[in-house]
């Protein structure tokens, strides 16, 4: 089979295959639990949890470390300095995380150092209040 | 305290499978790594259980060129890019060529130690000064791997892969259908692995004649700065985010005037080996894993200290001498025995066990993930470009990450 032939057929099957893996991620909508519930298991899955702000942390690079609880149960939220800069777009500032507050977090769950801990993306992974 | 006769057992262990996986065309460390983690339980201590996975890891770098060598070979007159070690095969050279990868990892690898050890202290301050322009460096090799395709047909196809396997990369690591420390695997095997496979299985041409005799056609003073230039780029690689083995490969090959095959070959030996060191040691220098092994290894040891480091250095040397003579032992051996292998068969037997493999792992959405990728890499192949372009799959989604653009990106696409 001529190589043009050939090199046509897989630039189509890369693009209906890139197409597809697109619907689904966009349909694919991460799991809701309890921080309690949070284990190893899930590390590199997306979730999406509810809990209180207990500590705050800022570094000198702009990131800012979380640590939110929920029943007894607690789990760390690195917001990267990325995000941190694209969360002051939507004015939305360290200042507004406040200890006490209530906080709703999607992200993917990670292993930092022994420790658990939930790493948001995008400014719509993070819901303050409510 | 942890028991030297167990390290040294689980080393030896370790260099069985490296073989083992060395030998099979189109798998990779990074493959397996799951599937070893799921097997952790059986290792007395964690330290057995690092050593293993970097005596699997060198022992399988070694190894590969026997394969990388022998299979695969397109007929010199019908492909136009004949690979450096396939032009030496098809000369009768195929020996000479593996004595020369065992060289240039050894080689490297020792000289890449001497300046991992004397610039040790300034690895730290070079990694967080160089941070804010990492983007920079890695949108400058992009334009240079495009460029260095000179012909304008070429050109125009290396946009179009990294165009496409970028936009792949985006989705793929910026969603979740797949765990994200299994989702490089679907993706590597089928850009690199699989598509490589598919192409060799048609384009395979007998093997010629090969020369008994060891002796090297190159000057010591070329395999001295084969050697040095290897070690160079190879801790460079291990620096640079997403930036690759055969990138570097490329860069050397017309910086440092690396066009002849021997040098060449020596030279993509030692990136690989030394950047595998320097990935391995750090997560020590710059608490940051560069390689598979070293994700896994950070995972298990979470914080290194210098005596694991030292651990680390001497399983690398002890399995990477081990190694070397055997690569040497095979690739007398081994090279007789495949070309008696039905290669058509080999072939799909190692398609069918990555697919099975990859099904296991990430279920069906790995297997969508895998054609799509399996495509893009014989796009390449049809295309007739390197199929390092495919690495544009990490190139792009890193320098969104360090243009601090992902989560723009993200929710642009809704993922």
């Amino acid at each position: 089979m001529p190589k043009k032939f050939l090199g046509l057929v897989c630039f189509f099957t890369s693009v209906i295959g890139l197409v597809l893996i697109y619907i689904a991620a966009i349909n694919l909508q991460p799991v809701e639990i309890k921080i309690s519930q949070i284990s190893s298991d899930l590390i590199g899955r997306s979730i999406s949890t509810r809990g209180i702000i207990t500590q705050k942390r800022l570094h000198s690079a702009g990131h800012m470390f979380l640590v939110i609880s929920n029943d007894n149960s607690e789990i760390q939220v690195p917001i990267f300095s990325s995000l941190m800069n694209d969360l002051k777009k939507e004015n939305i500032t360290e200042s507004d995380f406040k200890i006490n507050e209530t906080i709703s977090v999607t992200g993917l769950v990670d292993e930092y150092m022994g420790q658990l801990q939930i790493l948001p993306r995008k400014t719509s992974d993070i819901k303050l209040g409510g | 305290m942890v028991e030297i006769l167990d390290l040294i057992f689980f080393s030896l262990l370790g260099v069985m499978v490296g073989i083992g996986m060395g030998l099979l065309p189109g798998m990779h460390i990074n493959n397996v790594i799951p599937l070893i983690l799921s097997f952790s339980m059986f290792f007395p201590s964690s330290y057995n259980l690092v050593v293993f996975i970097i005596s699997v890891a060198i022992t399988q770098i070694f190894i590969s060129y026997i394969p990388s060598i022998f299979l695969g070979a397109p007929d010199e007159n019908t492909s136009l890019s004949v690979l450096p070690g396939h032009r030496l095969l098809l000369e009768g050279n195929g020996y000479e060529a593996i004595k020369l990868t065992i060289i240039g990892g050894i080689g490297s690898l020792l000289i890449s130690l001497i300046i991992i050890a004397v610039l040790a202290n300034t690895f730290s301050y070079l990694y967080e000064m160089s941070r804010p322009y990492v983007q920079y460096l890695i949108i400058a090799v992009v334009i240079f791997m495009v460029v260095s395709e000179k012909k304008l047909r070429n050109i125009l196809s290396a946009i179009l892969i990294i165009f496409l396997s970028g936009i792949f990369g985006v989705i793929v690591l910026g969603s979740t259908i797949v765990k994200s420390e299994n989702v490089l695997f679907p993706v590597l095997s089928g850009m690199f692995g699989l598509s490589t496979i598919i192409i060799s299985i048609n384009e395979r041409s007998k093997i010629p004649e090969q020369k008994k005799d060891f002796e090297l056609k190159i000057t010591k003073w070329k395999l001295i700065k084969s050697c040095f230039l290897g070690s160079i780029a190879g801790i460079i690689v291990g620096f640079l985010p997403a930036i690759g083995v055969s990138q570097a490969g490329t860069m050397v090959q017309y910086i440092g005037g690396m066009g002849e095959s021997r040098s060449f070959l020596v030279t993509l030996a030692g990136i690989n080996l030394s950047n595998e060191a320097f990935s391995l040691i750090s997560l020590f220098l710059v608490n940051n894993p560069r390689s598979g092994a070293s994700v896994a290894i950070q995972k298990i040891l979470t914080q290194l200290t210098l005596y694991d480091v030292l651990l680390l250095v001497g399983v690398i040397c002890f399995v990477s001498g081990i190694a070397a003579l055997l690569t040497m032992f095979f690739g007398r051996k081994i090279p007789n025995f495949l070309a008696k292998l039905n290669y058509k068969y080999l072939s799909i037997s190692v398609i069918s066990f990555v697919l099975i493999m990859i099904f296991l792992l990430t279920g069906i959405y790995g297997l969508l993930i895998v054609f799509t990728s399996t495509s893009i890499g014989l796009l390449c192949g049809f295309l007739e470009i390197r199929r390092s372009h495919c690495m544009g799959v990490l190139l792009i989604p890193s320098i969104l990450f360090f243009s601090g653009l992902n989560g723009t990106v993200l929710s642009i696409l809704g993922i």
